[in-house]
């Protein structure tokens, strides 16, 4: 799972003009046709670049957001909860791997990745920087961060990178999953006593605001934006899919009786878009350059595996095998 | 660190907070490539990768990270350098065209796969005897069906950690686990139960 508004990085434009122009014409070509860009195809060093940063952002989303539901797994209530969550959380590192997989394709590697994200200086989704204090916080995260993920990441998959949509196409699959599971289990707390439903009325009452953020804030159409979207990197604006998940998943709240904690939300029939309380973009920026309540927490607890794995890849080394870019 | 959670606060806390210790050389594991079959009777075709210390690991690496829950008959794995590759096509240009040179002669066996449609897998497409990849791929020409495809792939057959007989039990406890199963999941009656007495 992971939320959009990656954090593209500010390349000049020109750098594109520097690209050779045939070239470019035949790789625009291919993705005008609805072609899939290889591996090995030419590509402009933006399009690399961006797909690397938005693709490795999405593999430690799925890393870090293991943690938060992770903690659950021992407390869910009853053994078939914990096995269910169990099995969860095993696809999102799944996702990871796949991911980073994808990325490496591209150039670089997973250790370089690894290495980025404990040192901060890769993102992930903002979302996971927040705790969760009750079974209703894990439960949420599973039913409506894996819809939002969802919207996110079924735009992705008919993107242009072939390797990135294949990996998409499996994750996709497997958070149809999630998303009953997650709902099965918001159902039973809803339909539960007045302390389950309480308790998952609070749940929400927290994860709005960061939920509302998952989409990232309202593009600025730049040039480079629309380079981006020509190229399909970049599948849809945010605020189009804090839109379409309002769409679907506003509705389903409401039905389980949940009062959602925004007094302005309302569909408005004249542009047929949600209208909102504009979320805290400051608090946004705050959180993911470092300043959220689980940050440090977050990246220690990977860095810690990573220094306690340390002596098993060093006891199964060996020169027989090497480290190589994947194929597709 | 203070944490919600007990086991983060029971954690040893090795190094410096924010600072990986310098990795040996060799710290990364080699690549594999993943093959699954997905159902009896359908070919082989390309997942993804696996990083690992050898094929062994990688066959067991692989059988977690693909085949949880999918069904899946079949599994194996290669050695990322093992895979012999064709030149890239598309349009109408067909890779076996780029295949000029016949190569060394001999009598091994090779795997061949072919992308068929570019941003697809690649799907296993027969077996050939030759001495080289570039004779399993020059005969692969001759003996399969080429019409059009985009990419090859060229594996001898010994350098493949396939699925061995009696390991396929592997996967027959799939369907004992309900917790993968979506249909464990079906909300539907307590969600209208809890709406009908919401109503009234
Ligand atoms: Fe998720
Ligand atoms: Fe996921
Ligand atoms: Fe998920």
């Amino acid at each position: 799972m992971y939320g959009g508004g990656n954090t593209f990085e500010g390349i000049k434009t020109d750098s594109v003009a520097q690209e050779d122009p045939q070239k470019l014409a035949a790789f625009e070509a291919r993705i005008a046709r609805g072609e899939k860009i290889e591996p090995t195809d030419w590509m402009p060093q933006l399009y690399r670049k961006q797909l690397i940063r938005m693709i490795e952002q999405h593999a430690h989303s799925e890393i870090i957001g293991a943690l938060p539901e992770g903690t659950w797994i021992t407390r869910a209530p009853g053994f078939k909860r914990k096995m269910s969550l169990m099995a969860k959380v095993q696809d999102e590192v799944g996702h990871g791997q796949l991911l980073y997989s994808a990325a490496e394709t591209l150039g670089k590697s997973r250790e370089e990745m690894i290495d980025d994200l404990i040192s901060g200086k890769s993102k992930y989704s903002n979302i996971f920087n927040y705790p969760t204090f009750t079974w209703a916080d894990c439960c949420f995260i599973s039913w409506l961060v894996d819809a939002g993920a969802i919207v996110n990441q079924l735009a992705n998959a008919k993107g242009s990178y072939g390797p990135y949509c294949r990996a998409l196409d499996r994750i996709c699959a497997e958070e149809s999953f999630h998303l009953k599971y997650g709902h099965h289990c918001v159902i039973y707390l809803a339909a539960g006593s007045p302390k389950q439903r309480a308790m998952f009325q609070e749940a929400l009452n927290r994860w709005w605001p960061p939920m509302m953020h998952f989409f990232g804030p309202s593009d600025k159409i730049s040039v480079h934006t629309e380079v981006l979207m020509k190229w399909k990197v970049k599948m849809g604006t945010n605020d189009d899919m804090r839109n379409q998940f309002l769409d679907m998943y506003v509705p389903k709240i409401l039905e389980l009786g949940f009062t959602i904690p925004d007094p302005k939300l309302k569909k408005n029939p004249d542009t047929g878009r949600w209208d909102y309380t504009e979320p805290d973009w400051d608090e946004f920026k705050r959180v993911i350059n470092g300043d959220g309540p689980c940050n440090k927490e977050r990246l220690e607890v990977r860095r810690i595996a990573e220094e306690r794995g340390k002596w098993v890849r060093e006891a199964l080394k060996t020169s027989k095998t090497a480290y190589v870019t994947p194929l597709a | 660190m203070k944490s919600l959670d007990p086991r983060v606060n029971r954690l040893p806390v090795p190094g410096t907070p924010g600072k990986i210790t310098p990795k040996i050389p060799l710290d990364q594991f080699g690549s594999y490539e993943v093959f699954v079959q997905p159902k009896e009777g359908k070919p082989f075709q390309h997942e993804g990768i696996v990083h690992a210390p050898n094929l062994e690991m990688a066959f067991v690496l692989a059988k977690e990270a693909f085949t949880r829950r999918f069904t899946c008959v079949s599994l194996y794995v290669t050695d990322t350098r093992d895979v012999f590759v064709s030149p890239l096509t598309d349009a109408d240009k067909n890779a076996y065209d780029m295949i000029s040179d016949e190569g060394v002669k001999g009598n091994d066996s090779y795997e061949i796969y072919h992308l068929a449609k570019r941003g697809k897998q690649h799907v296993h497409a027969g077996v050939v005897t030759a001495g080289s990849p570039e004779e399993a791929m020059w005969k692969a020409r001759q003996t399969l069906n080429t019409k059009q495809v985009f990419n090859i792939w060229a594996v001898k057959t010994s350098n493949i950690r396939k699925t061995g007989e009696g390991e396929t039990i592997l996967w027959d406890t799939l369907p004992e686990k309900k917790f993968r199963d979506a249909a464990d999941y079906k909300g539907g009656d307590k969600l209208k139960e809890f709406l009908e007495r919401n109503k009234s």
